[in-house]
This record gives C-alpha cells, structure tokens and sequence, in this order.
C-alpha cells in the first residue's frame, strides 16, 4: 500500500503526538497544531487520538491510493473529491487502487487533517514521529511533503467500518474566535492588562506552527523590557519591543526573552491551529481555578466520542 | 512562586546553575509533564485535568527548599573553534564600534573557556554564561529572519551558540563549523548544561 503525493499544497506534514519531557534541551512539543481536529479524523478510521496523520495548510493536499483504505478528512472545511466527486468530511471514505483523493482549499479554518486506518509510517525521533521542520526531523524526512512522495501505512491490516462523525462533535471553523486566557503574568507588569480582554485583535498573516502574530492595539511594560531568557510553553502571548502581541504556538521556541504577559488555557490551546490571517481573535479572561475546571468539563463533554480526549486537548 | 499561566508555575531561582539543579530534581521525581529551567526561574507543567494547583505549588515548594547539592564538576569539555568576523560573523564590526573595541581585542577578550548556563529556544541552542563585562550589549533592534547553523552571537552578558539555521536576534560576531545538533545520532546533543566551552580563533580557511 503506497500513497503518492500529487499535490502536496502549501505546507503538508506528518503529525502526531506531541513531543514531552525534553524542552530543558530546547526540543518543542511540535504535533498537530489542532489536535482536536487530528483525533476525530482519527477516530473514524479506527486509530487512537494521536496516530501519525497528514496536516495540510490553507491550499490542501492531493494523494494517489495503489490499494483499498479507509480514511477521514478533518479540520478546516474544504470541498474534498474523490475522483473529481464530491466527498463528505467528518465521515470515512473507503479508497481503492487507482483513487485519487483532493482536499481542497481551506474554506474556514488553516489546516486539514487527513487519517489513515492503521496510521502512517513515519520516522521516529526523540520519542514522536511529529515533523519539526525548523530542526529537520520526524514525520517523513523532516520535512514538509513534495510532489511524489510515497508514504505507508503503519498497519497495512486495519479496517475501518463505515462512520460519521456525530453533529455535536463537529468543531464550527469560524471568522471570529474567542479564546480563554489568563493574564497571570510571569514576570513584567502589563499597563492596563484589562485592554487585553475588551478587544477585538486581528490574525496578522505572519502566522505560523512556531507562533501568530496579533494586530491590534499596542502595549506597553512597565519595566526597561529586559528580561532574563526563561522558559517559554505554547500559548504564552509575548510582548516584544515594539508593543505588539505574539502567540506562541506548537513550534515556538522553549526558552525567551521577551516578557509573556498572558496564556491561553489548556482547553483552547487547539483553535489556535485553525486562527487563519484576517480572522479576529478575542480574549476572554479566565482565573487558574475557572481554566481548571472548565478544561475538566470539556474533557468531559468530548469523553463520550473521543475517549482518550485527556491525550488531545 | 507565581502562576506562568493555568497550568504553569514559576519560581525564582539564585542563578542559572541552582535553575539547573532545581528543574533536574524535579524531572526526576516525576509529576511534571515539563520541567524546565531558565537564567534565573524555574517553570515546571502540570496535569490540571488530574492535579490540584494547591498540591503541586506545596510539591514545588518543597523541592525550592530542598535543591540538591552541586555534583561533582561536570567532565564535559568541548572545544568550539571560530571564525571571527567576516561573512561568518556580520555583526562583528557594528559591535566592535558599539564597545569601542579593535577586532584583535574582541577576539582575545572572547576566546577562552565558558560554562553552558542552559540549551534552550531550539534543539541544541546553547546560553553560554561569565563573558567578559566589556561585551555587554543588547540584542538587534530587528531580528534576522535566516542565520546560518554555527553562528556565535552576544547578548545580554551571554554568549549564544545557534544550532540550527534559521532567526536570530542576537549580534553575530562569528560562526563555527563544530556541529551542535545531530538528530540522527545516539547523542544529539553536543553540549549540556553545565559543559566546559573553550572558543579558539580559527582562519577562515
């Protein structure tokens, strides 16, 4: 069973779980961008939340098939064909020689997530198969997929039965996001941290898997803005120089010297895979114990479909 | 101790060594899904869908108060051979003028041995602490968007070693062709923290 890349898009890569444990020596957590999205294509096709799939970005990605699958397309909503027919996300499609599946462009949303029924093979390294494309390593090559390259499956074995997702479990892909947050600052002082709630800021197009840039109003610190480098996770909003925001993403860097002066909650750390340049973005404030519980409530809520959801988000 | 975020907390720690130890203490009594330290803090991630923050702020207190010894002074030594300035370090003569120093003075003044404060930022980048207080200065007011993999730039009182191509905002004084990062390989991390660094001025040839 060999997939053939046909078109590979803009910027394709093979995801999977997060990388854990090593940020100490610099190494980022990388992983689907939208995990979320990732596990429920993952579902349908029988595999656990986190198997190695396909993240396409904003133009989607084409693939040949030489033999019968199964698989599901996820995420950022995209007109999909199977030999030039229309096909349904968020429901399996079965595949055979010949089949040329196309995920179209990105709609809604930034990133498609395209799931295999056994997983797909892909390298190794540091404990996740996750592409880190600034370091060149994981997925297929280290790299971002070209036209013509052959992937396989982990499990040439598995079978998936027929299956949709169920409509209460379809993540709407929007123009405008609310995210929750806190404005627990770690070390720098934020004037009028308030304005970061009562805004509406604007995806900026230098938005990447490393980090998205917010265009808005401005902030200022109250401090000489230098700062010692300390660590640095995904979510945490800095504030460099000039005063404007940056939203550290799956890729971004471990440690930094800028100050951080919020944090996306846990429980939405997902969306920021799909917040595409022009949408806007707005914070809602959260207290350490609300984020808490409220990340508990939605693994709650997500259970019922995706039962190691407490892996995902 | 202070909240990094809904499931961070920060602590303030003396230096970057006792960050070290602290952060290393805590990876090895498990409860942290990251652990990790910076110049002078330590964040450690906890699970807050199973972990209350009042359990994990008293475990965290408990491992501030209790931070192991120094061990035995690291064996590592490695040696980072350099080209100072030209192409290999496009900052050099900006920041010779910025100290008021000659290259030949910025040279000696920089070669010499070091101790890794931290790696950190991307696989294998390394934050060299002790450099001499007559190169103190400050990060670019704009960062480059593309560096190549080797460059040495100051900042901060630090020396930075990039490991990898791609941005950087600190001042390029030069770059070596020492490999910092291997994926491939069994080790691939050629310095840790607490390492002895030695630069030596090379020829560009």
């Amino acid at each position: 069973m060999t997939i053939r890349i046909l078109k590979p898009g803009l910027q394709t890569t093979i995801q999977s779980r997060p990388r854990s444990g090593l940020r100490h020596l610099g190494v980022p957590s990388s992983g689907a961008a939208d995990p979320l999205s990732m596990a429920l294509a993952n579902r349908l096709v029988g595999n656990a939340s986190l198997e190695s799939a396909l993240e396409a970005t904003l133009t989607g990605v084409t693939l040949a098939f030489d033999a019968k699958s199964t698989i599901a397309i996820t995420g950022a909503t995209a007109r999909c064909t199977l030999n030039g027919t229309a096909v349904e996300q968020h429901a399996t499609i079965a595949v055979g020689p010949g089949d040329v599946v196309a995920v179209g462009a990105a709609e809604n949303g930034v990133r498609s997530y395209v799931a295999f029924a056994g997983g797909l093979l892909a390298d190794d390294v540091l404990g996740s198969p996750s592409t880190y494309l600034t370091a060149g390593f994981g997925g297929h090559e280290g790299r971002a997929l070209e036209k013509g390259d052959e992937l396989q499956l982990a499990d040439t074995a598995a079978n998936a039965p027929s299956m949709e997702t169920p409509a209460d479990y379809r993540p709407p892909m929007l123009g405008a996001w609310t995210v929750r947050a806190g404005a627990s600052c770690e070390t720098m002082n934020l004037k009028e941290p308030q304005r970061l709630f009562d805004q509406k800021f604007t995806i900026a197009s230098r938005s990447d898997r490393m980090g998205i840039m917010l265009e808005g109003e401005t902030f200022a610190i109250e401090s000489d803005r230098q700062m010692p480098s300390a660590p640095l996770f995904p979510g945490h909003i800095q504030c460099p120089h000039d005063g404007s925001l940056y939203v550290m993403s799956v890729d971004s860097g471990t440690t930094g010297g800028y100050p951080r002066v919020a944090k996306i909650a846990r429980m939405d750390l997902h969306l920021l895979g799909q917040l595409r340049p022009g949408n806007s973005l707005t914070l809602i404030e959260r207290s350490d114990d609300d984020a808490a519980r409220e990340l508990q409530e939605k693994h709650a809520y997500w259970q019922a479909w995706l039962p190691d959801i407490a892996c995902v988000i | 101790m202070r909240s990094a975020g809904d499931d961070l907390l920060s602590v303030s720690v003396a230096d970057p060594q006792t960050a070290q130890r602290m952060a290393a203490d805590l990876r090895e009594s498990g409860g942290w899904t990251e652990a990790v330290a910076g110049v002078d803090s330590v964040v450690v991630r906890f699970d807050i869908a199973n972990i209350l923050r009042a359990d994990a702020e008293n475990r965290l207190s408990n491992a501030a108060a209790n931070i192991s010894a120094p061990a035995e002074r690291q064996q590592v030594v490695v040696e980072i051979p350099v080209v100072y300035g030209g192409e290999s370090g496009p900052d050099f003569a900006f920041v010779c003028e910025k100290l008021g120093l000659s290259g030949m003075e910025l040279i000696e003044i920089h070669c010499g041995e070091y101790t890794v404060d931290m790696l950190g930022f991307t696989p294998g980048f390394a934050y060299i602490g002790g450099l001499d207080d007559r190169l103190v200065i400050d990060r670019l007011e704009h960062p480059r968007q593309h560096i190549p993999a080797g460059s040495v730039g100051i900042a901060g009182g630090r020396t930075g070693l990039y490991s990898l191509p791609g941005p950087g905002g600190w001042p390029l004084i030069g770059r070596t062709d020492r490999l910092l990062f291997d994926a491939a390989s069994d080790e691939p991390f050629t310095l840790v923290a607490g390492a002895t660094v030695i630069f030596t001025a090379v020829d560009d040839s």
